[in-house]
């Protein structure tokens, strides 16, 4: 079993009584190592909660989360930072960089974060940067970057440190059709020269082509596994 | 994390120019009113603190050094009685009015003295030697009242109480509480000036006592009360405290600057405070984004309070040169800082304790914020 990350009949509820609402229910789910996964369904389906769960943001109220072998659901809620540090990287609808610094200081934020080898921060940011077709725009600030350019700072911050699992919650959401295809062409390419495993929740069809496995939810509940 | 914490700073610029000027209006503030009060309170006890002497006899129920009753100088016989007495002398402080050129008057604290014995008055000499005091009507008087009796000049004949006075020197920066300008003159001339204005020949204000040890002196002034009923009695600590408490407590003076000062700094913290919470509320995505890629509530906090110690430090430089550089104006002025290490470093505590506290709220904040929110915005 080469799975990095499980989730074993995981369930989560929100409120109590007659407000109480299951946005995911009874889920059970395993990545495996340089697998994309994508999961998909409407609004409102519960993947965004699935995802922070995935990602040791949110508990979940049952079940069980394991990643690289370690049950993370019930370890003391001062741990989990740690756990994400080691683990994920995050790849955000909205981009989500700091407007006050670079793009290599972006990446090299969470590398610091991360307690990087502080002599070779900005070579290591700067090459991150690179690699994503960004060099000469390193030190440029988001706010004078594209959407396209922005997303690829996000993913290189999403790879400081080299976690084993990349989380992307509609990463091409922002973006026209060519630069979408763009970065999901490096999500790609992460999983099969990073040896990353990825997870997408996305709407957008194009991403179906590229996904090992499609996961689609509804109603808190898995309805078809491909 | 002090790294983000000074390049987020530094990029906003307009609201740390904010957060600067509330920290120096602050700072100004507060430092300006304690230096005025310390300053005035250091006028007010000059010459206590300047005369080494250890015990103070007054007479009974003095309220403080500058409303001093007569009462016969033969008591001092009963002090010099007292073994561990070192040397004893007799003081006079009293009031008069010094004719102006130009046909005004202006009241003035006459101080009277004996040369000779160990009351070391005036100090901060410019011009002239206190001891000719005792050989006439001569006079000292301090170079600050220049602003009120008008230009000092040495060998100058002064009408005071229509008694003609040649002043024969200078001192620098004698100043009393209630700002009329000190005279210093010899203790028989003060004493006949006295008569003048009702009081009996043999009257002092003050007996003042050196002892042999210093740290006998609450034994000693313990023991001159028994003999002394008529008197008050004090060490030099208790009288200075007493002169302070009276300006400070009494008159409410003291505590007019207290509460100028706390509004300054309860002002300067509303600002730091307002556009620390803004600023964390405006990052609140961000904030919430490192919480997700695993930063701890620690090192947000760190952010948070890096940002505000380095404006707060920024700040009090900023407001500290400023008073610096116009503390020369001020005295100019006529207004007395009192401006030391110290109190700067006090000041500095205080103001730093206000922004940290003031970022409370910020923390709080952070401290509930759901990383979750990332996915949601």
């Amino acid at each position: 079993m080469d799975a990095i990350l499980e989730l074993r009949n995981i369930t989560k509820v929100y409120g109590e009584g007659e407000n109480r609402v299951v946005a995911v229910d009874s889920v059970s789910l395993s990545l495996r190592k340089q697998e994309i996964l994508l999961i998909m369904g409407p609004s409102g389906s519960g993947k965004t909660t699935l995802l922070s769960m995935m990602g040791c943001i949110l508990r979940p109220t049952e079940g069980e989360i394991v990643v690289d072998g370690r049950v993370v659901s019930d370890i003391e809620e001062e741990m989990l930072p740690d756990i994400r540090k080691q683990y994920f990287g995050f790849v955000f609808q909205s981009f989500n960089l700091f407007p006050s610094l670079t793009a290599v200081d972006n990446v090299s934020l969470i590398m610091r974060l991360k307690k990087h080898d502080k002599t070779k921060l900005q070579t290591d940011a700067r090459g991150l940067i690179e690699r994503f077709g960004l060099g000469k725009r390193g030190d440029f600030y988001p706010a004078d970057m594209s959407g396209g350019e922005k997303q690829r700072v996000a993913l290189a911050r999403a790879l400081a440190g080299d976690p084993p699992i990349i989380l992307a919650d509609e990463p091409t959401a922002n973006l026209d059709s060519k630069t979408g295809l763009d970065v999901l062409g490096h999500l790609r390419d992460l999983s099969k020269e990073s040896q990353k495993a990825i997870v997408i929740v996305s709407h957008d069809p194009k991403v179906e082509t590229m996904a090992d496995r499609i996961v689609f939810l509804e109603d808190g509940k898995i309805k078809v596994r491909d | 994390m002090y790294w983000l914490a000074i390049k987020t700073l530094f990029h906003e610029k307009g609201r740390l120019v904010i957060t600067l000027i509330g920290i120096v209006f602050s700072t100004v503030l507060s430092i300006t009113q304690i230096a005025m009060y310390l300053g005035m309170m250091g006028n007010a006890t000059s010459i206590l603190r300047h005369i080494d002497a250890d015990i103070w006899v007054a007479a009974k129920n003095i309220q403080n050094f500058d409303f001093a009753n007569p009462f016969p100088e033969e008591r001092i016989n009963r002090v010099n009685a007292i073994p561990e007495v070192l040397w004893s002398d007799r003081l006079i402080l009293t009031w008069g009015f010094l004719k102006l050129a130009n046909g005004g008057q202006e009241q003035v604290q006459i101080i009277g003295f004996n040369p000779d014995t160990g009351i070391d008055v005036p100090w901060n000499i410019l011009a002239g030697n206190p001891k000719d005091l005792k050989s006439g009507r001569y006079m000292f008087i301090d170079k600050t009242s220049e602003q009120r009796v008008g230009r000092l000049e040495l060998n100058s004949i002064w009408e005071l109480n229509d008694k003609r006075f040649k002043l024969i020197g200078l001192s620098e920066g004698i100043k009393s509480f209630t700002t009329s300008p000190i005279v210093f003159m010899s203790y028989n001339q003060a004493q006949s000036f006295m008569t003048m204005t009702g009081w009996k020949s043999n009257h002092a204000s003050f007996l003042v006592a050196r002892l042999k040890d210093k740290s006998r002196s609450r034994d000693v002034a313990e023991l001159l009360k028994t003999y002394l009923k008529d008197n008050d009695v004090f060490t030099k600590e208790d009288i200075i405290y007493k002169t302070v408490m009276y300006w400070t407590v009494q008159t409410g003076m003291g505590m007019g600057f207290f509460l100028t000062a706390i509004l300054g700094l309860i002002v300067g913290g509303a600002i730091v405070g307002q556009t620390v919470y803004a600023n964390t509320m405006e990052h609140l995505r961000e904030f919430g984004t490192l919480k997700a890629l695993g930063a701890k509530n620690s090192d947000i906090y760190k952010v948070i309070f890096a940002q505000t110690g380095i404006s707060a430090v920024a700040g009090y430089i900023a407001g500290s040169v400023l008073i610096l550089l116009a503390r020369d104006g001020i005295e100019k002025a006529g207004v007395s800082l009192y401006l030391s290490a110290g109190l700067f470093l006090a000041l500095f505590l205080v103001i730093l304790l206000t922004c940290l506290l003031s970022a409370y709220f910020s923390v709080r904040k952070v401290r509930t914020l759901d990383p979750v929110m990332v996915f949601r915005m």
